[in-house]
């Protein structure tokens, strides 16, 4: 089934009874050729790019729920290519590429805006970092505009720009930016996969990773084993038990995210903006929510939901950059798992064991990565190299402390990033 | 979340600052060698369930705690001073 | 050499009153951080006694009177607040007598007024006169003293003066909002 304005308006006066399901739902095989463990946004992207890319359909996604149900339907949808070191400026800026050829890729509407984000700065030494970094973005082919105070004021008006505390000294305006569907990114995919003959297996946790001399064989899961030669571990906040499973104590640690969304509103805020001074930033959905998050609550969890400090200290952040973000009522708050890494950045690598892949460490920013992760992923998967724009993503760079990808600079503490 | 604390009793969670695995007491030896380093610095068992950590009493008595708490139901099993745990600061 | 003004924390701020609570600076003579070294505790508390007539406090208490106070500030260490201190052999000693802001807030509503600013129980019969806490006070990591009845003393660091009042000042308004309806 292909989607086009016609189908819709032919699907809208026939009573929507020809539309049909978007994915199978097949009975797990014995053996394929290769297994992606987790049906998130980066399982699914790369078991789309395996069977497109490299043709390779006679694999399956191993779901231990249903798919979209981990941090991909639960993030606040930020895509962007705004990163400062070599390693992670030239994979995001591949992300973004295939952003922007997504929709007319995967025939899906995943509601791609390039509304354009603003990160604000605040003082002297925050407008040197931030042209720094834009000169960055530049170099790598992206854009990047630096504006000052008076620029902000004409597209954000809505600031306070009277804050004595907080002064807004402009901000660093990346247009290509923005947001998209989060589930409908991960549904795309799993149609596109779906359509390759890719088997997407809901309801299917692995449970154990057989290994034999080294060398990976397949994995139990909760509706039997599977075998295959190739296993890739895509599972975010769960990494550190998957890994487990295979020996592996990995470098990650779990941590939860919030987020939050209020009412729906008239259209008010049309970019993504982030506050430089505190943890928060905002966006607003097509549905007219605003969507708006800060930082993680900063100790270790698996409960996908998060402690009220932390909510109030985003909300006080919120209101002192936008005191009319007060009248809104907030609907509903919810968390997710954080597979945070030790400086920051992901992991795309093969381990020690023939046959597993790893692709973690995604911390709070992997949505935007979904597509450079899949295609990375599934080419290393299937070449058994590295990808040359995730080539630093390396298991290793931690052993030998060559490589580390601390953008932030806050040094080797899994929640500081 | 509710910490215990031994010197200030329980106060809410806003008052302490998270440093992570109370694996940083056990500091190796500095002549280990880079694999045991490499181990205590990124690698974590990080449990799905009971997992002890180091809060810091911040805004309170300004205590090192060693924490046992459940990542998944963020129960709060035990708090000891980290000063009184052994081996701690050797 | 010039004369400067001595210029107190709450200066041109306090006191103030709303409903039935009200706020007052308190100005110490000296204020002092007391701690012991290992093992001199009970000499430094002795010492203590003689110099101003209350011993070294146990956790969260306060011992002394009005303008002759200590408060227990943390691990192993004690505020003093009043008489300014001759040196106490085996204790490390520091006048912090200008990097603080104290007040007292009194009045029938004064805990209702302290429970919108900090999460510590505040009940009569959990926070007792003569119990003091390291808590936070509307943010700000502060000293916490029941002083009397209806009576608290309330610290922070002096850079925050204008905070706590400001933040008191809308959790009394708040207080006697509510009283009235
Ligand atoms: C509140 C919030 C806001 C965020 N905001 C942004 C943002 O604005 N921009 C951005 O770029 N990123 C953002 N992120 C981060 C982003 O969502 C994640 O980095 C990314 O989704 C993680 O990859 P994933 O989609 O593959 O993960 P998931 O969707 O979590 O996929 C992992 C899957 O693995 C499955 N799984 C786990 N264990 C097993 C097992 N044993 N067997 C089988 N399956 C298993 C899980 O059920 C899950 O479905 C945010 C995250 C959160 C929580
Ligand atoms: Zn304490």
């Amino acid at each position: 089934m292909r989607f086009s304005a016609l189908k819709i308006i032919r699907e809208g006066l026939t009573g929507n009874k020809g539309w049909t399901p978007h994915w199978r739902d097949p009975e797990p095989k014995s053996e394929y050729d290769a297994i992606v463990i987790g049906g998130g946004g980066h399982g699914l992207s790369t078991a789309y790019y395996l069977a497109k890319n490299h043709g390779m359909t006679n694999i399956a996604v191993l779901e231990k729920g249903y798919l979209g149900g981990g941090n991909v339907g639960r993030n606040t949808t930020i895509v962007r290519a705004n990163y400062f070191l070599p390693g992670n400026s030239e994979f995001y800026s591949h992300s973004l590429k295939l952003w922007e050829g997504l929709e007319e890729d995967l025939n899906y509407n995943v509601m791609h805006s390039q509304r354009g984000i603003i990160n604000l700065f605040h003082s002297d030494g925050q407008r040197d970092a931030a042209a720094r970094r834009g000169n960055a973005m530049i170099n790598q082919g992206d854009d990047a505009i630096l504006l000052d105070r008076e620029g902000v004021r004409k597209m954000l008006p809505y600031l306070d720009f009277d804050n004595a505390r907080f002064p807004i000294y402009g901000g660093l305006y990346h247009p290509r930016g923005g947001t998209a569907r989060h589930d409908a990114v991960a549904w795309g995919y799993a149609r596109g996969a779906d359509q390759r003959g890719v088997d997407l297996i809901q309801n299917c946790e692995v449970t154990g990773i057989d290994i034999e001399n080294g060398k990976v064989t397949g994995v139990q899961t909760t509706r039997g084993a599977i075998r295959a030669k190739k296993v890739g571990m895509v599972v975010a906040g769960r990494s550190g038990q998957v890994a487990a499973m295979a020996g592996m104590r990995l470098p990650i640690e779990s941590h939860v995210l919030q987020a939050f969304v209020t009412e729906g509103l008239k259209p008010v805020i049309d970019h993504v903006v982030t506050f430089g001074m505190g943890h928060f930033y905002i966006s607003q959905s097509d549905k007219g929510g605003l969507v708006f998050g800060g930082d993680i609550d900063f100790y270790a969890s698996y409960a996908q939901r998060g402690n009220l400090p932390t909510a109030e200290h985003v909300i006080e952040a919120g209101m002192t950059l936008m005191p009319m973000i007060g009248k809104a009522k907030m609907l509903r708050s919810w968390g997710g798992i954080m597979d945070m890494s030790p400086d920051g950045s992901p992991i795309i690598d093969r381990t020690h064991i023939e046959g597993l892949y790893l692709n973690t460490g995604w911390c709070y920013g992997g949505f935007k990565a979904v597509p450079a992760s899949g295609w990375c992923m599934a080419h290393l998967m299937a070449t058994d190299t590295p990808h040359e724009v995730a080539a630093r993503y390396r298991l290793d760079r931690f052993e030998t402390g060559r490589g580390l990808l601390d953008e932030e600079g806050t040094g080797s503490q899994h929640n500081l990033h | 979340m509710r910490i215990n604390c031994p010197h200030c009793g329980p106060r809410d969670r806003r008052e302490f600052t998270y440093q992570g695995d109370a694996l940083a007491l056990d500091r190796p030896d500095p002549e280990a060698g880079p694999d045991v380093w490499n181990d205590y610095i990124h690698n974590r068992d990080n449990p799905a369930g009971p997992t002890r950590e180091l809060w810091y009493h911040e805004t309170g008595c300004a205590a090192w705690l060693v924490v046992t708490r459940d990542t998944v139901t963020h129960d709060i099993h035990a708090v000891e001073l980290a000063s009184a745990v052994k081996g701690a600061g050797k | 050499m010039t004369d400067l003004l001595a210029k107190s924390p709450c200066d041109g701020l306090l006191p103030l009153t709303i409903g039935s609570v009200t706020v007052t600076e308190i100005a110490f003579d000296a204020i002092t951080s007391l701690a012991p070294f290992k093992g001199q505790e009970s000499a430094v508390s002795d010492a203590l006694k003689v110099q101003m007539g209350a011993a070294f406090p146990k956790p969260n208490r306060t011992t002394g009177k009005a303008h002759a106070r200590a408060v227990w500030s943390g691990v192993g260490q004690a505020l003093v607040l009043g008489p300014p201190l001759a040196p106490i052999p085996g204790a490390a000693m520091t006048d912090q007598t200008d990097a603080w802001t104290c007040v007292a807030l009194e009045g029938d509503g004064a805990r209702d007024v302290l429970a919108r600013l900090t999460p510590l129980d505040l009940r009569p019969s959990v926070f007792k006169q003569g119990h003091a806490a390291r808590t936070e006070i509307a943010h700000m990591g502060g000293v916490l003293m029941r002083t009397g009845e209806n009576r608290y003393g309330l610290m922070v660091f002096r850079s925050m003066a204008a905070t706590l009042v400001h933040d008191l000042e809308i959790a009394m308004q708040s207080v006697a909002a509510r009283g009235r309806l």
